[in-house]
């Protein structure tokens, strides 16, 4: 029974039919009394997987669901003040408020059918404000379009409306895609192919030569024709391995070009993607993808174009030759070849889920990788070195003890079919041999000399090659080697040095001074040039001046990021160098411009510097940060993955965390490199606010270019080309009318314009 | 920046509506149509509860649920039982891939259901304590409490995708 016309999600349940009436028996569904539109739930009131559902009709709802008397419930839009879908984890309900005040949940669902619920509430709402029903019908419809609709073949939900199903879509058109890469040289394809052939049929031609040679030359003693056949065999030696140096050089350039095709195109692909797909899918599957997913793309291109037909050609030769030698010894060699399709099919059904296993191993190893080596600051910032390397230690176990299980069967595969294949050539040597010898000894001609059995062995070994192949044809993965060249670059580098390791200092007060420091990057030109200063503990400072003008490098230099200066920097009156590194750095708190997150949950990324920090701590240090208000709020709250599928933060949310971050540092230096330059006016103020509870009592420096955000400054460092040009409280610098006071004018002035613009915006959308 | 901890004894939870619950103070305070949530869904099923107001604010946090009074412990263990759907997988009866999209038939406390996987590198978590976690591709979430306390078939059909 169907009910033909009627918007639904999915094909209404005969049992809900039967329940709401025959449409042949004139019933609750049928003539001028039919709904607009039906939702098939998934879930039962009650939370359990089943048959429910929803009938809209113009003036009512009705609902299908054990829960309701008698399985039914029906709610007159009149009757109705407000419809809405409550959301929950993983589920969402229909609700209806009456007018009498009382609710009713009316069905229940997952998240799949959730939009649809969304858009029925919206139309029930939409009536009872007086708008048309066709109207408010459109809506709904667009929601039925907008969800992704089924194919209607198989049943498999669709990635976009009116896409083409990929259960359903032919594999050819998968290789079409990918055969575009292929056609430009297809040319030297067919070449390469038609040299493999060539090869191949020579190879074929040294067994034969090997059975007339055992067979007439060396018995005939014809020492002549033993020197004409080694000629003929040194010629097609010759020819075969010069053809062959020639087609994989063809090959090899070929297959090149074809995949910096291909990853050329995957590359501008990904650079055009939306963030939502970097929120769900880590870096290092993207550039694992790019790097090694194109060059197995292009290994099974050539596997099928090339391969595969000078397989089929050897195994069709080889059986032709055989056959015309001794079809008896042809069937017997033919024994195995079941034995090796059976084990190649159950290799590869075994093989092919470990070696998905691996990659994912790989990936997620890949993945420690791409987080940890950008955001290395970070992990120094927080001295979490130790972590990271326990961290990638325990995937890189996990990946070694997936290849241990994976290596058993890969092992264990070649083995088998090697000894089946041996096994093969006993069975010729059993039966050829005795043949031979029974000829030799009774003096008959069974039609099996030496010279057949001998290259009737080497034609067997060259046959189940090809037969090998075929059976393992669907087995495409193929392992990526790591550049041992990068990895010695990394091995032979110059570790950081801590000249001051195991002194500690119990406690670190927040004096910075720096006594003539002058740095560069490459010598050729001073980014630091004889800087000196002294910030007491508890200043809060303002770090100011245009780009390059080397504020940065201030703050990199006090974090200990770079030590080849000249000069001396010390903290608390002590040479920074001769302070243990990591001691010192667990004082720093760091709030970057661009908070680097980890994909890891948000608990973990906010005490990703004090991992041991009791889970109030972390509570506490959000509500600082202004962050446990929107964490709370997620529907994962605090073990919401970030950079997973899911959720992304707003790069204030963010900010928010990596202040949390620094808060429970508990440190007696602050930094903020630029903290609030991203964020829009009213994030500002929520960062702003917790900036300013976290610097009581510490000594803080911030880098700024709005200056309105170091209103809580006390001190003021204006750095201009290298150098400290100003230096000393704001008001003092402001009566000096200099570089600062300038600063301040310029942006008053664009603040002024700024806000005469937004103004001039507002009155245009007022009229 | 103080925040209301309840630690058990000291309050009476109630059934408000639904998943809406009233707290009764001993000092006489009262709070009515709160929604208990998880701080930590995944991590802490019944440690640290938030419970919102209308309004989404927040009044105060459950330390932890076990220590509340048993009727108080059980309102609040309802109301998450009905808000939190994610389903135990008890069994996999069916799998299969074409073309990188799963289709799972699981058993689970909840039911028989069927369901896609879109990226099964990103969609199955699996933790170091034993549980797997499962995002459908319509974002519904599914958990193996114990994989090594599956049968055997359903270890062996999951196997390759973890």
């Amino acid at each position: 029974m169907e009910l033909d016309g009627v918007l639904t999600n999915m094909p209404i349940p005969g049992e809900i039919l039967a329940k709401a009436g025959d449409l042949s028996d004139g019933g609750e569904l049928s003539g001028g009394n039919r709904p607009l539109f039906a939702l098939v739930g998934d879930l039962t009131l009650k939370g359990r997987y089943g048959v429910s559902a929803l009938f809209v009709f113009k003036d009512r709802l009705t609902a299908f669901d054990e829960k309701h008397s008698g399985g039914q419930a029906t709610v007159m839009f009149c009757d109705i003040a407000q419809a809405k879908v409550k959301r929950m984890y993983g589920n969402a309900v229909l609700r209806i408020e009456g007018k009498d005040g009382k609710t009713l949940d009316l069905l229940r669902f997952t998240y799949s059918v959730a939009d649809i619920g969304d858009a029925a509430a919206l139309f029930v709402n939409k009536i009872n404000e007086g708008e048309p029903v066709d109207q408010s019908l459109e809506i709904v419809k667009a929601a039925y379009r907008n969800m992704r609709s089924f194919c209607p073949k198989c049943g498999r939900k669709l990635k976009t409306p009116d896409s083409e199903c990929l259960n359903c879509e032919g594999k050819s058109k998968v290789i079409q895609k990918f055969a575009k890469y292929i056609k430009p040289y297809v040319k030297r394809l067919i070449l390469c192919l038609l040299l493999s052939v060539f090869t191949t049929a020579l190879a074929l031609v040294p067994p034969y030569i090997t059975k007339v040679m055992v067979d007439s030359v060396i018995p005939g003693a014809d020492r002549s024709m033993l020197l004409t056949i080694i000629l003929l065999l040194l010629s097609v030696y010759v020819a075969q391995f010069s053809v062959s140096g020639i087609r994989a050089y063809l090959l090899r350039v070929t297959g090149d070009r074809i995949v910096i095709e291909l990853k050329k195109d995957v590359y501008a692909k990904a650079q055009f993607l939306p963030m939502s797909f970097y929120d769900k899918t880590s870096t290092g599957s993207v550039i694992n993808r790019i790097n090694g997913d194109t060059a197995n793309i292009q290994s099974f291109m050539l596997r099928i174009t090339q391969e595969a037909v000078v397989q089929a050609f050897t195994l069709v030769g080889v059986i032709i030759i055989m056959l015309a030698m001794d079809w008896r010894l042809t069937l017997l060699s033919l024994i195995p070849v079941p034995l090796v399709v059976i084990c190649g099919r159950y290799f590869g059904k075994r093989v092919a889920p470990m070696y998905r296993r691996l990659w994912r191993r790989g990936t997620s190893l890949y993945s420690i990788l791409s987080d940890t080596i950008p955001g290395v600051r970070v992990i120094k910032a927080f001295t979490n070195e130790k972590n990271t390397i326990n961290k990638y230690e325990r995937y890189a176990n996990d990946w070694l003890e997936e290849d241990k299980k994976a290596s058993v069967t890969v092992s264990a595969f070649p083995t088998v079919i090697t000894f089946l294949i041996t096994c093969g050539s006993l069975i010729i040597w059993l039966v050829g041999g005795g043949q031979v010898i029974g000829d030799l000894v009774s003096g008959a001609q069974s039609g099996i000399t030496t010279g057949v059995l001998v290259s009737f062995i080497a034609y067997a070994g060259m046959f189940y090659a090809p037969v090998n192949f075929f059976a393992n044809l669907n087995d495409t993965y193929q392992h990526t080697l790591a550049s041992a060249e990068k990895i010695l670059d990394i091995l032979n580098a110059e570790p950081e040095h801590d000249f001051g390791k195991g002194n500690k200092p119990e406690r670190i007060k927040g004096k910075i001074e720096f006594k003539n420091v002058s740095f560069s990057f490459d010598r050729s030109k001073k980014v630091l040039d004889d800087v000196s200063f002294v910030i007491e503990p508890g200043d809060v400072v303002g770090i100011v001046g245009t780009t390059g003008a080397g504020k940065s490098t201030v703050i990199n230099l006090i974090m200990r990021y770079y030590d080849d200066y000249e000069g001396q920097i010390l903290v608390d009156g002590a040479d920074v160098k001769d302070i243990d590194m990591d001691h010192f750095r667990g004082h720093i708190g760091y709030v970057q411009q661009e908070p680097m997150m980890f994909r890891d949950t948000i608990f973990n990324n906010i005490s990703y510097g004090n991992p041991d920090a009791h889970v109030e701590q972390i509570l506490h240090a959000a509500d600082i940060a202004n962050a446990h208000g929107f964490i709370s709020r997620l529907p994962d709250a605090y073990d919401t993955l970030l950079g997973e599928r899911g959720v992304g933060l707003s790069g204030g949310e963010k900010q928010r965390i990596s202040i949390a971050r620094a808060v429970l540092e508990n440190p007696a230096i602050l930094i903020f490199d630029e903290a609030t330059a991203a964020v829009d006016s009213e994030t500002e103020h929520l960062i702003q606010e917790a900036i300013e509870r976290l610097i009581r009592g510490r000594t803080t420096l911030m880098i700024a270019h709005r200056l309105s955000t170091l209103r809580k400054a006390n001190k003021i460092m204006v750095v201009d080309k290298g150098q400290i040009i100003e230096f000393g409280p704001p008001e003092e610098l402001i009566a000096m009318q200099g570089k600062y006071y300038k600063l301040i004018q310029i942006q008053s002035m664009s603040e002024k314009a700024r806000e005469m613009k937004e103004e001039e915006n507002l009155e245009i959308s007022i009229t | 920046m103080s925040r209301m901890y309840i630690d058990g004894p000291e309050v009476k939870i109630t059934v408000n509506d639904g998943i809406f619950v009233d707290l009764d103070f001993y000092d006489g305070r009262k709070i009515t149509m709160l929604e208990p949530k998880r701080l930590f869904p995944i991590s802490g099923l019944t440690k640290y509860i938030t419970l919102l107001d209308e309004e989404g604010n927040e009044a105060a946090i459950i330390r932890n649920v076990d220590a509340l009074l048993p009727e108080s412990r059980q309102v609040i263990l309802n109301c998450l039982e009905e808000y939190y759907m994610i389903p135990k997988i008890k069994r996999l009866i069916k799998r299969s891939e074409k073309f990188r999209i799963w289709l799972w038939t699981v058993e689970t406390d909840r039911g028989v259901h069927t369901f896609e996987i879109i990226n099964h590198i990103v969609s199955i978590k699996n933790l170091y304590d034993g549980r797997i976690l499962i995002k459908d591709a319509n974002d519904n979430r599914y958990e193996i409490p114990d994989f090594n306390a599956l049968d055997r078939r359903s270890r062996t059909l999951i196997m390759p995708d973890l």
